[in-house]
């Protein structure tokens, strides 16, 4: 009887530290730093390709361009995984349609995807297998999600010369120039996100007193870092930050941001714990302008908010399927037409990430259309030379533009605010104002150490 | 004096719900000496059923109570085909099988029901009342607690007052002399996996109509918390795993509170509180203390 207890504890104390690991979002593998990277800023290519294990301008061999992928398709972030639905359906229509022209040579896109759970490490042994150790594997890397994730495969990545294209988080680390052979997505980096809420502070109300909620990883601290930023010089102030983890109810936390006499929240959560906060200061009974961040402009998300999230402000540079305004809009019709066709079943179109999946996509063939040669060095350099607007869900206005020196895309938002009218209404963002523009200024309004990590 | 009485009521909200799982854990405990892992994701798995059949318009109470039936037959057949076969093995083989049961029923909630956090309606009112001190407390809390309450009563009767509580307790305590006194010892375990996985059941979906929501990993870090619960308040004790599952929420809150060094790592303190008590005090606050005849 005793031993037998024994064993059971000891087995439980085990289980208990597998759990606490599984259930940590955090990666330890964050020691790849660029130094090996070569710089590039003085050669005559701005993408390096000495170092390359791989010859980088070697033409596609064939008529497929495949692209591989790693996300989150199971476990606790597996919500991620329908970024994927809407780029696969737009390449899908594009193979429909006859394929992709680059040059005199026309290609269809082929994508082979790998489920990680979020685990970086996972990540990397992914891409490793679907990439080869030769590069044989894929032409490019297709927006893997996750920051660490991305960290986990950069260097591997950047040996090889495989592009690693469209990461899907909005990391301002995707703009780090040791990695030429990486870059993000129109999401928009974290650090324009708190930049754009403290102009909006700035102008509604200048001596805000803020308090923030965040995740207590690289999300959370660039995006602390980034507001810390934005609001020197100014008369806001950071009254409080709580940290949570991801899984847990922030309750407590934002009883205790409530309770710091602030009257302006940022709340940088994502996934559940986010409309799990905005419930928890109207319950508080909390009056504060809020802001929520860009992981959490969901249909599904602020839905589970219901009123608690009324007038919420956020940022974006994509329209909205649920906004009225956009029903008769082409871009749109085509956009729902093209998702229900080739990704029928059991998701939502109308959820945010399905539409940016989509746009990813869909800059994607504007960049390959515009490369000069089916090489990996031609498409890096297309991406370098981006200016893309009126493509997939980009608000009119918005231009994708990309340089050897800005490797930003999401540079341009529309302020919205959330409008709650009913249980069953179709509650959605308006947009509020003109669009920001904070195109080639990211450099500006992020700590250097950030983009250089 | 508000702010700290609005955490320890943040605190309450969060400790029944560890509670709730909490007794479940002691039950299969008590009737079965299994320390199931998978209850944190069987108790999902039936939240996600509570919240389809409200899909379906049906009230809240009647799709956890459909629930809760679906849990009871689901537990006895994992007992019968899983539990059972490694009956005489070393409990580490048991141990295992809960394991892959977190994982298998946690992939399969995703498999089935897609992996779109959801909204889940609450059975009790919106809104909160006044407290002491200018402090409110949720409608929804208070529904926890009474909710919480009763069921323990019902189970301490259960087990202490009947007479298939009395054969309950004796399967668990020594299933060779229950056998020899005519208890049939397989129904008693069964019984005993199928209760605690109604209950598990009515846990899992309470702690969804309080968060609001569900998403599969709804369980995983209530579950850590629950195991504190257990441990600390003995995990052969009911009224240990709800007392725990209390200090537990409320410790959790006045930390997130109070100890700015643990910011973000705050599931510190259920595992180190696991921890402690197994050192100092196997047998928890509240649970017997076993004497081995040598």
């Amino acid at each position: 009887m005793l031993r037998s207890r024994k064993a059971r504890i000891g087995a439980s104390l085990l289980t208990l530290a597998l759990l606490a690991s599984a259930c940590s979002s955090r990666d330890d593998d964050d020691a790849a730093t660029g130094d090996e990277g070569s710089g590039g800023e003085d050669t005559e290519s701005l993408i390096p390709t000495d170092h390359c294990a791989t010859d980088p301008t070697e033409e596609i061999e064939g008529d497929v361009i495949k692209l591989v992928s790693s996300y989150p398709q199971s476990g606790q972030y597996a919500a991620y995984s329908e970024i994927a639905r809407g780029w696969m359906a737009y390449f899908d229509k594009v193979n429909d349609e006859g394929g992709v022209q680059i040059g005199d040579r026309t290609f269809t896109i082929e994508y082979e995807t790998a489920d990680d759970q979020y685990n970086a490490a996972e990540t990397a042994a992914n891409i490793d297998r679907l990439v080869g150790p030769d590069g044989d594997g894929a032409f490019a890397v297709f927006s893997v999600v996750g920051t660490a994730n991305n960290v986990a495969i950069r260097d591997t990545l950047h040996e090889l010369c495989v592009p690693n294209l469209f990461a899907a988080t909005g990391s301002p680390q995707w703009g780090n120039p040791d990695y030429p052979w990486m870059i993000g997505s129109t999401l928009t980096p974290y650090t324009i996100e708190a930049a754009a809420f403290a102009e909006l502070l700035q102008e509604i109300k200048p001596d805000a007193k803020v308090a923030m909620l965040r995740q207590d990883d690289d999300f959370g601290d660039a995006y602390e870092a980034g507001f810390k930023m934005a609001i020197e010089g100014t008369d806001i102030e950071l009254v409080e930050v709580q940290e949570y983890s991801p899984g847990t109810d922030p309750t407590p936390q934002v009883t205790s941001l409530a309770n710091s006499g602030a009257d302006a929240f940022l709340n940088g959560a994502a996934l559940l714990p986010c409309p799990q906060a905005l419930t928890a200061k109207e319950e508080a009974g909390w009056e504060a302008i809020t802001w929520v961040s860009g992981t959490c402009l969901s249909k599904t998300l602020m839905g589970i908010a219901g009123e608690a999230g009324a007038d919420a402000y956020g940022a974006s540079n994509l329209k909205d399927p649920l906004n009225p305004d956009w029903d008769d809009d082409p871009a749109m019709q085509e956009y729902l037409e093209t998702v229900q066709t080739y990704q029928p079943d059991g998701f939502d179109p109308e959820n945010a990430v399905v539409g940016y999946g989509y746009t990813q996509a869909a800059i994607f063939i504007e960049a390959l259309e515009q490369a000069e040669a089916p090489t990996r060095l031609a498409v890096m350099e297309a991406m370098y030379d981006l200016e893309v607007s009126d493509v997939g869900l980009l608000l009119p206005g918005v231009t994708i533009r990309t340089s050897p020196d800005d490797k930003f895309m999401g540079e341009t938002v529309q302020l919205a605010q959330y409008e709650w009218t009913g249980p069953d209404a179709r509650n959605h963002f308006v947009p509020q104002g003109d669009l920001i523009d904070y195109e080639g200024r990211t450099a500006e309004v992020t700590p250097e150490e950030l983009i250089n990590s | 004096m508000q702010l700290f009485l609005s955490q320890v009521i943040n605190g309450v909200g969060n400790g029944v719900v560890f509670a709730t799982v909490a007794l479940a854990l002691v039950l299969i405990f008590r009737t079965t000496r299994v320390l199931n892992f998978a209850q944190g994701e069987m108790a999902l798995f039936s939240a996600y059923i509570s919240w389809k059949l409200t899909t379906f318009d049906l009230p809240v109470w009647v799709a956890i109570g459909i629930s809760m039936a679906i849990a009871f037959v689901a537990g006895a057949v994992i007992e019968r085909t899983l539990i059972r076969p490694m009956e005489g093995h070393s409990p580490l083989n048991v141990v295992i099988i809960t394991l892959g049961l977190f994982l298998g029923l946690n992939a399969l909630v995703q498999l089935i029901f897609g992996t779109d956090p959801q909204s889940m309606p609450s059975p009790f009112p919106k809104g909160s009342v006044s407290f002491i001190a200018d402090t409110r407390v949720q409608k929804v809390t208070i529904g926890l607690m009474v909710v919480l309450l009763v069921e323990c009563a019902a189970l301490w009767l259960l087990l202490n007052r009947t007479t298939l509580g009395l054969k309950l307790r004796a399967v668990a305590s020594n299933p060779d002399s229950a056998r020899l006194h005519g208890i049939r010892a397989g129904s008693m375990l069964m019984f005993g996996w199928a209760i605690s996985a109604a209950i598990g059941a009515l846990a899992g979906s309470l702690v969804a109509s309080e968060r609001a929501a569900l998403d599969a990993s709804l369980m995983q870090v209530v579950l850590v918390y629950a195991l504190a619960a257990a441990a600390l308040g003995g995990f052969d004790s009911i009224w240990g795993a709800v007392v725990s599952g209390l200090v537990v929420g409320v410790a959790d809150a006045l930390t997130i509170q109070y100890v700015d060094a643990l910011d973000g790592i705050e599931v510190v303190l259920p595992l180190g509180l696991i921890l402690v008590v197994l050192v100092v005090m196997p047998n928890g606050l509240f649970g017997k203390r076993t004497v081995e005849r040598v």
